[in-house]
């Protein structure tokens, strides 16, 4: 049986605190202007999309690829 | 006065006021909140219940005025006790205003991610605060200026030259209030977009409304400075105007720092 490894974002001293929101909303951005400005083949911004994932609640993310299709996201991309 | 009256003290008649008022004030709350909810003749019970207020508000203030201007019930003693009471009225004021500045910084200093994080929230189209801001808090200022020439006169006894005085501050307040109303006719945001909106609004208009009480009591003084009811040993309303007028735009300088200035930078 291969051992799978299981593995959480790692921490970040920018955001100490037990809510971990506003770490998964930055994640997520870092990885779309990761990808905005390397392009979608560069495979050095896959780590910030397994940070916002293993981070985020998958509704959010959702509604926040909703509202990056429709325009109307708040963040800074 | 009674003859037997060996105290300075003003005892009060039995007066109807209290009551109308109460009544007037439980007539706008049940008519305000059947006007927001379906329930018939809401809006007809407010305005019954405002109009109570109001009327209720100028005969108190009108026998109030005849008791110390006519009757000379506002002794020394009864004087300080008016002073010692509009100290902590101001106090609940500022307190009052206090709160919608703690919203709109509690708001802005660390945006939710609901708001991108960021503050002011995208596509809110900020006023620029070194135009009608920069221009209406000196305007304001300089009207808090002009009531103290006023108080000046009033001590100096040059009544005349009061009056100009006070003509002189309630029409700067005048300009500020039409300017803040231009501003909101212009401003590219309502109080419906985003938590910006509804601080920005809270905040402004909560001031504006009481620059506008304010301009209203100073108002009542120039009146009452030019039919001569105000003398140099005693004008407690004139005192409490002035007051009121400072507290109105030393909290001016709130919103434009923190809600113009650095919230709109």
């Amino acid at each position: 049986m291969a051992e799978i490894e299981l593995k959480t974002a790692p921490a970040d001293f920018r955001f100490p605190t037990t809510n971990q929101t506003r770490h998964c909303f930055t994640r997520y951005i870092e990885f779309h202007r990761c990808v905005a400005a390397r392009g979608e083949e560069s495979n050095e911004c896959e780590k910030f999309a397994k940070y916002y994932r293993s981070l985020c609640p998958g509704e959010w993310i959702e509604k926040w690829e909703e509202q990056r299709a429709e325009g109307t996201f708040p963040g800074p991309l | 006065m009674i003859e037997s009256q060996r105290h300075s003290y003003h005892l009060v008649d039995p007066s109807p006021w209290p009551i109308s008022g109460s009544l007037g004030a439980l007539a706008t709350t049940v008519g305000g909140v059947m006007y927001m909810h379906p329930f018939q003749g809401g809006a007809t019970l407010l305005s019954l219940g405002l109009i109570f207020i109001l009327y209720t508000m100028f005969v108190w203030w009108r026998d109030v005025l005849r008791e110390s201007t006519l009757e000379g019930h506002h002794t020394k003693v009864v004087q300080l006790g008016l002073r010692y009471g509009f100290i902590p009225f101001i106090v609940s004021e500022v307190m009052f205003l206090f709160a919608f500045f703690r919203a709109s910084s509690h708001s802005s200093l660390a945006p939710t991610v609901e708001i991108g994080g960021i503050w002011p929230p995208k596509g809110i189209g900020v006023l620029d605060p070194r135009e009608i801001p920069f221009l209406n808090t000196p305007i304001l200022l300089s009207s808090g200026a002009a009531v103290t020439w006023a108080h000046h006169a009033i001590l100096a006894g040059k009544e005349k030259r009061a009056v100009y005085a006070l003509v002189a501050t309630v029409s700067l307040a005048l300009v500020f209030t039409g300017f803040q109303g231009m501003e909101y006719y212009q401003a590219p945001f309502t109080i419906s977009d985003s938590i910006y909106g509804s601080t920005f609004f809270l905040a402004t208009g909560f001031h504006g409304f009481h620059v506008i009480i304010g301009t209203l009591f100073l108002i009542i003084c120039g009146i009452r400075q030019y039919l001569g009811h105000l003398t140099k040993e005693h004008h407690v309303g004139f005192e409490a105007a002035a007051w009121y007028w400072h507290f109105v735009d030393v909290v001016r300088l709130f919103p434009f720092v923190s809600i113009y200035w650095w919230g709109g930078i």
